[in-house]
């Protein structure tokens, strides 16, 4: 995270309602109704679908956001808002400060050759194209010579390990190899707001796992900003700075991964951390209290604040007073209770 | 009336005014007959307005003809003096190409087999009009499935202007071209050209659809604009779908071009045909039919390749070799290939089959007669007349008296009650109906009851809408004076549709429970498909002469695929896992088919049945040819005549009777696939 004033993103009120006279019927409804529940109910009501409702959060520069939610919850709905894929009913949205909702098409074409990359769950790849056609062709709309083209899909197609298939057609590849072209397409026009929709769903677990861990490499290497659509919440706590959850076409909370893991705000986002090994998500920092400089001597567990629940409550399984907590160059930051590590992680079995 | 389905009401509706009709009947006899005071004189109507349109575009059209009888004696000059060994050698390279080392030896054989048959230079002026009218058609057509695609407004209305223009008889289009552009092969390109380009813009349009989204979404998310994302994204995507188009396309073009040759004026071998045919020259007609199967097939199949997924790569350089080959042997030969109508290998061959045929004639006349006649006395003739008047001393041995009927009606209202009672109610109403048709007959129906008839069937299968849509339409054929011949032609149609539906079923269902026979089947139905229509004539009027009977034929042989094909896909592709739990049940192979494989391929054979009743309905106007009587005849002879008025409403009559036949169908079988949740 830069520090600089202005979010990546920002979207404020956002509604995408389908049906006809979507626009005027949710003005009208907004317009008469408080809340957006009794503004969607109007809506509802008339049989139009408010798919998303009332959408707001910003998602900083550099930061990996995700939007997680069960099919239907409307995350792939909102993710197609903001990149304009679908135009919103209401609300706005912007990108580095420019609202898009309102940017003419031939605006949306610049941006999307300059800023936006996207990858899809199905991997929407072009079926006559070869593997180095496919991730070439954003820098062949912008009328870049082949050469030059070719020469810069070259480079990522290496970079997603895809080397030596560029004469591949997609229907050649396997599922993970043809997310691998999917990601290298996205990335080869340098964007700075990268689009993830349900990208890993589609593959089967160790496959998933291993895109996962190269995602992980890839973002460290880009520092891109990153909307991740997933409906699998063990992929969102492992992938997220933070995590938006949706139910039924609104924002139910935001949060890092702790925050949903140990304080979800209802029984649906509770539901979700259910399965969830809360010790392998949760950090210290999360149950850490300010505390008083006590005096550890050699009992001292050495807890750093970045550490998880699990490995925390493993250094201090015989230890009942609180302990001290430390960054990583050994400053004082807190301290925490290690009855509180257990309860955090039993909040469920209660 | 609670209690009752819709089915049953629609039954007893019907029911109930047939036997009001039946009753009235002596009292009130235009019932029966609709009187002629009553009809309006819409056919001289729909004539003078058309003559006065065509009137108004002609010039425009007469310079359009002017236009397009450039390209069109350009191909001719090239096809027809290219010197055969080139063209051979240049359409065996192309089929290497596109299909390797089998399609390239049906190229060699069948070509060898045009020119030894010496119909070369009529079959190269057919090419040559296939060969302007398919780019034509291509272009119009992929066209508009492109504009259609990109503005959803017009989509719907495009696709009904394209339902219509199916449904529409090809003669029946042949007349207004020929009062617009004068006699000559340009009636005959345009005809194609209109005829060949629906298929091209469904499967475009249908290709354009089923582009993945999130490719579509990837090309706009790539940044292009929309004539990149169209031009390098969807159009390639949906190549295999438009590459069908092309296929349809151009078989269409082929046999349009082949039926144009009634209107004369160009020395194709369609003409050949037609001539040889009238002649009784069946040896000789039967050859140059054979020609236009071959040519049928070349295309069909070498196009086909266009539409596979995934294509062999072949040695460019064998082509290149082959043609090569062609030059060398046209130069070397030059003075002897010019003349490549000369050859007549197969007219000794054709010759004896005219002898063959005649004495198999002779010689079976008593067997073909009793055959022709059976069916014309016992099915064809009670099915049009009904049994009151077909049952005659003559032929059945007795003559039908009004006891008869009343014991038929009673056998009918018996069998009725009994599945009434056992809660069948529509079938029992249903029952009683038949009784009533097949003794009255179904030409001459009281038009009230087949107006509530079909209406009632209209509004089971789709609804209000559709009720009042298959009545308004009905209405327009009785007013315009020409339903006596609409039921002509639907008594014709609808005894080779049940004919086929019978006998296709059947084979349909053998070939599903036996891989054997399909093994059989399915290259007879590749074939039947590929030929066009025209060719179908030959074979049965070579056997039965001119007559109901042959028409009969005819249509069954042309209609029967689409069952066939469909009854068997619809009973083999229920889902493995059904099968399974099937047989998990312990079901027997019996069991197996009655409960779970026919009700679910139940909307495949109502498509199949679709198809059928269309295809029917297409071949019913080629019968005209060779002696039917109803709307198919009007429209033949209104094209002898440049009747424009009669043609385009006995064409529009057709094409109504086609389009309620295939929207009910369509709705029945919508209903089953929403039964089974497909």
């Amino acid at each position: 995270m830069t520090g600089s004033e202005t979010p990546a993103i920002t979207c404020r009120n956002v509604w995408q309602v389908f049906g006809s006279n979507a626009d005027s019927a949710l003005k009208e409804a907004l317009s008469r109704h408080e809340t957006p529940e009794a503004a969607a109910q109007e809506l509802r009501g008339k049989g139009l679908i408010p798919a998303v409702q009332d959408a707001s959060f910003d998602v900083k520069e550099g930061e990996l956001f995700v939007i997680m939610g069960l099919s239907g919850s409307g995350k792939s709905t909102l993710i197609r808002c903001i990149s304009h894929l679908l135009h919103a009913t209401g609300g706005e949205i912007r990108i580095d400060g420019e609202n898009i909702v309102e940017a003419s098409p031939k605006r949306l074409i610049e941006l999307r050759r300059k800023k936006l990359g996207m990858v899809f769950q199905h991997f929407g790849l072009f079926p006559h194209m070869t593997v180095a056609e496919n991730v070439a062709y954003p820098l062949r709309v912008q009328g870049v010579k082949k050469k030059q083209r070719l020469a810069k899909a070259q480079e990522v197609i290496e970079l997603v390990g895809l080397g030596g298939r560029e004469k591949n057609f997609p229907r050649e590849l396997s599922g993970g190899q043809r997310q691998r072209v999917g990601i290298a397409r996205s990335l080869v026009a340098d964007c700075s707001v990268w689009f993830l929709d349900e990208p890993f769903s589609a593959l089967d677990p160790l496959i998933r796992r291993q895109l996962q861990d190269e995602f992980l490499e890839i973002q460290a290497k880009l520092k891109t900003t990153i909307v991740f659509i997933t409906h699998d919440i063990n992929e969102a706590l492992k992938l997220a700075d933070r995590i938006a959850i949706m139910r039924d076409g609104k924002v139910v909370q935001i949060g890092t991964p702790a925050d949903i893991v140990l304080r979800p705000v209802d029984d649906y986002v509770r539901e979700f951390s259910k399965d969830v090994a809360k010790g392998q998500h949760a950090h210290v920092s999360s149950v850490m209290q300010p505390g008083e400089h006590h005096v550890y001597g050699a009992d001292d567990p050495g807890l750093r604040q970045d550490m998880t629940l699990d490995a925390a409550l493993a250094r201090c399984m015989e230890l009942y007073e609180p302990v001290p907590v430390r960054t990583d160059d050994g400053k004082l930051v807190g301290v925490v209770n290690p009855a509180d590590l257990a309860a955090a992680l039993q909040v469920e079995q209660g | 009336m609670a209690g009752l389905s819709k089915g049953s009401i629609a039954a007893l509706i019907a029911a109930v005014v047939g036997a009001l009709c039946l009753l009235l009947e002596s009292s009130m006899p235009w019932l029966i007959k609709f009187p002629a005071a009553w009809v309006l004189p819409a056919t001289d109507w729909v004539g003078a307005f058309m003559e006065w349109f065509l009137a108004l575009i002609k010039p425009a059209a007469r310079s359009f003809s002017a236009l397009m009888f450039y390209p069109m004696e350009a191909a001719n000059y090239v096809l027809s003096h290219t010197p055969w060994p080139l063209v051979i050698c240049a359409t065996t390279a192309l089929a290497w190409t596109l299909g390797g080392v089998r399609m390239a030896l049906m190229a060699v054989v069948g070509l060898g087999f045009v020119l030894a048959s010496g119909y070369w230079p009529e079959s190269m002026n057919t090419l040559a009009l296939v060969a302007v009218s398919v780019p034509l058609a291509l272009i119009i057509g992929g066209g508009i499935g492109i504009l259609a695609n990109e503005y959803p407004r017009v989509r719907q209305p495009v696709q009904a202007v394209l339902d219509i223009m199916q449904t529409v008889p090809t003669f029946a289009y042949l007349t207004p071209l020929l009062v617009l552009f004068g006699f000559g092969p340009v009636v005959g390109l345009i005809a194609s050209a209109i005829y060949a380009a629906p298929p091209m813009a469904r499967n475009v349009l249908l290709g354009l659809e089923r582009v993945e989204p999130e490719i579509k979404e990837a090309a706009i998310m790539a940044g292009g604009t929309r004539l990149q994302q169209l031009f390098q994204c969807e159009i390639p995507s949906a190549g295999q779908q438009i590459m069908v188009g092309v296929n349809q396309c151009l078989m269409a073009a082929l046999s349009m071009v082949i039926i144009a040759a009634v209107i004369g004026g160009f020395d194709d071998i369609g003409w050949e045909v037609l001539l040889t045919m009238r002649k009784a020259q069946f040896g000789q007609s039967l050859l140059a039919g054979l020609v236009i199967v071959i040519f049928a097939i070349l295309i069909d199949r070498m196009s086909g390749t266009l539409t596979q997924d995934r294509r062999d790569q072949h040695d460019p350089r064998v082509a290149w070799g082959i043609l090569a080959l062609g030059v060398v042997v046209s130069a070397a030969f030059w003075g002897s290939v010019q003349q490549p109508g000369a050859y007549g290998l197969f007219n000794p061959v054709a010759d004896s089959v005219d002898r063959g045929l005649s004495s198999f004639t002779s010689a079976n006349a008593e067997a073909l007669t009793a055959l022709k006649n059976n069916v014309l006395f016992y099915v064809l003739l009670p099915m049009r007349i009904g049994l009151d008047q077909a049952v005659l001393p003559f032929t059945w041995g007795f003559a039908w008296t009004p006891m008869m009927s009343a014991a038929l009606f009673a056998a009918g209202a018996a069998a009725g009650i009994v599945f009434a009672l056992r809660g069948r109610m529509a079938l029992g109403v249903m029952l009683l109906i038949a009784a009533g048709m097949l003794e009255t007959g179904i030409s001459q129906l009281p038009w009230p009851f087949v107006l509530v008839g079909a209406g009632a069937l209209a509004w089971v299968a789709g609804g209000r809408g559709l009720a009042v849509l298959t009545v308004v339409l009905l209405g327009t054929i009785l007013l315009s004076g020409l339903w006596e011949r609409a039921l002509l032609s639907l008594y014709l149609s609808g005894a080779a549709v049940f004919a086929c539906a019978l006998m296709g079923g059947a084979i349909g269902l053998a070939s599903a429970v036996s891989p054997g026979v399909w093994r059989v089947v399915r290259p007879i139905c590749d074939m039947l498909q590929t030929i066009p229509l025209f060719v179908f004539l030959i074979p049965v009027l070579m056997v039965f002469q001119i007559g109901e009977f042959s028409a009969f034929l005819a249509i069954i042989a042309y209609a029967i695929v689409p069952m066939i094909r469909y009854t068997r896909h619809g009973l083999v592709s229920t889902p493995d896992e059904m099968i399974e739990a099937a047989t998990a049940s312990g079901a027997t192979t019996w069991q197996m088919l009655k409960d779970i494989r026919a009700p679910y391929a139940a909307p495949s054979i109502l498509l199949g049945l679709n198809q059928t009743i269309l295809y029917a309905f297409a071949m019913l106007v080629i019968a005209a040819l060779i002696g039917t009587t109803g709307l198919g005849q009007s429209i033949y002879l209104a094209l002898g005549q440049a009747d424009v008025g009669l043609g385009i409403s006995a064409g529009a009559a057709m094409a109504i009777l086609a389009l309620i036949a295939d929207r009910m169908v369509q709705g029945f079988a919508e209903e089953r696939r929403k039964a089974l949740g497909l």
